[in-house]
């Protein structure tokens, strides 16, 4: 099947599947860049706390940063056992990277709960409104992220991934990669320099 | 197939995947280090932190793209498409930016001139607006409560006459938490609070013998009641706030005095 796939005749002379996974993987660019940017006008105009530096604990997402980062690292040898048609090998890259992209999840559950009773809510400010919109449509993305792996993992246990299949993985794997980049962005953004924004009295003047 | 074979064997060996997840880290720890307020490198930085740090964050993004999802190595239609919406997310990211920061006055202004208190639904007032009609000084009774679980009194402005003898009934109708009811001077119910965390709940979460503390309950059980009475002080803007750790982000209101 994948093999009458590769000679498809497209008019790009490219795959269709793979292209549709970049043009999706582009346009979820906008998604992602409408909540950051709104992050970013709000940023410093909550009129009440609790503000990030009373919240954020940036030591604590730097190691689910690292988490995340070893998961692209587990999904990218995923994909290369896939190529050399290592069956277990792929489903147990796969799994690692889901398990990881689990731990992932753990902490952002952990820190949403700690917010939570911190008194940070969708509904407070300004900051728990457009914090969590963004986080959680992340940590969405990343959920999703988890089935698909599992549901792959499964697949190759059955013997179903190899070389003529690697496409199925090589999707996967630029899906998870995406979820992975657009959290390099917002850690940048929300954790290493929004992350020790203060209430308005310290903001005043901007 | 011949085309696909072709760009697999350009893909980076296991060593070179290892040696970019290693680039990946490192960066990472770089920028920890930078902003880590212990490495004390955050000071000597000042505003430049922000550029070093997006211009790392880009760095890391770029390889990732490059590397993992193999950009370098494909057709690069399919980088042309990306980027094309990456351009485009910036450009909408910059231009709602813009369009915020150009209106005059800044958003702060107009939120502060457009705040209007949160008032739950089918709640009825806990105590006077601050625009009601003074009255002779007296003994006053004031009744507040906790909005169900929710991190909430049930006013955010209480207001009375100097000299009035208070007697402020606090009800906390939570099945879960734990709230008091505490006076202090104007802007001083985080200090207040985080200076009571000390004194712990058997000192009721405020700190003894402090100034800037008016009035204060003991600690109020779920679904308990305690009342506390004092003299209202010298006219002005104070605050009400539960001292219980955490809960003053979200607890408190204005207690303002004729
Ligand atoms: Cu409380």
């Amino acid at each position: 099947m994948a093999h009458t796939a590769e000679h498809e005749y497209t008019t790009t002379g490219l795959n269709h599947r793979k292209m549709l996974m970049w043009v999706f993987l582009g346009s979820d660019c906008l998604f992602f860049a409408a909540l950051i940017a709104t992050y970013m006008v709000y940023r410093g105009q909550s009129l009440v706390g609790p503000y990030p530096v009373d919240i954020i604990n940036v030591p604590v997402t730097t190691i689910s940063t690292f988490v995340l980062l070893m998961s692209s690292f587990a999904m990218v040898q995923a994909l290369a056992s896939t190529h050399a048609n290592n069956k277990n090998a792929i489903v147990g890259w796969l799994m690692a990277t889901a398990i990881l992209g689990a731990i992932f999840i753990g902490f952002q559950i952990v820190e949403f709960n700690t917010f939570k009773n911190e008194g940070l809510t969708l509904g407070g400010n300004l900051f728990g409104a457009t914090f969590f919109t963004l986080t959680g449509f992340h940590g969405a993305h990343v959920t999703l992220g988890i089935i698909w792996l599992v549901i792959m993992a499964i697949v190759g246990a059955k013997g179903r991934l190899g070389p003529d299949t690697a496409l199925d993985v090589e999707l996967l794997g630029l899906y998870w990669h995406f979820v992975d980049i657009v959290w390099i962005v917002i850690f940048t953004l929300l954790y290493l320099i929004g992350g020790f924004d203060a209430g308005p009295a310290a903001l005043s003047g901007g | 197939m011949a085309h696909q074979t072709e760009h697999t064997t350009n893909h980076p060996t296991f060593m070179q995947y290892v040696l970019i997840a290693i680039v990946l880290f490192a960066i990472t720890i770089v920028e920890f280090v930078l902003i880590w307020d212990r490495a004390g490198i955050v000071d000597h930085l000042g505003a430049s932190k922000i550029p070093l740090l997006v211009g790392l964050s880009a760095v890391k993004f770029a390889i990732v793209i490059m590397y993992y999802m193999h950009l370098k190595f494909d057709n690069r239609l399919f980088g042309t498409v990306f980027i094309a919406g990456l351009a485009l997310a910036f450009i909408v990211g910059i231009a709602l930016l813009s369009l915020f920061v150009a209106f005059e006055g800044g958003q702060r202004d107009f939120a502060e001139a457009n705040a209007i208190p949160y008032v739950e639904h089918g709640e009825e007032a806990g105590g006077e607006s601050p625009d009601d009609p003074p009255v002779a000084a007296g003994p006053v009774a004031i009744a507040i409560n906790a909005v169900g679980d929710a991190f909430a009194f049930s006013s955010t402005s209480l207001s009375v006459n100097s000299g009035d003898e208070v007697t402020v009934t606090f009800d906390n109708p939570s099945a879960t938490n734990s709230h008091n009811f505490v006076v202090v001077q104007n802007g001083t119910k985080d200090a207040v609070a985080g200076d009571g965390a000390a004194a712990g709940p058997g000192g009721n979460w405020v700190p003894a013998g402090d100034s800037r503390v008016i009035a204060n309950t003991v600690v109020v059980a779920p679904g308990g009641s305690e009342q506390v009475i004092f003299t209202a002080p010298a006219p002005g803007t104070y605050q009400f706030v539960c001292t219980f750790p955490g809960h003053n982000f979200a607890m408190f209101g204005d207690f303002i005095v004729h």
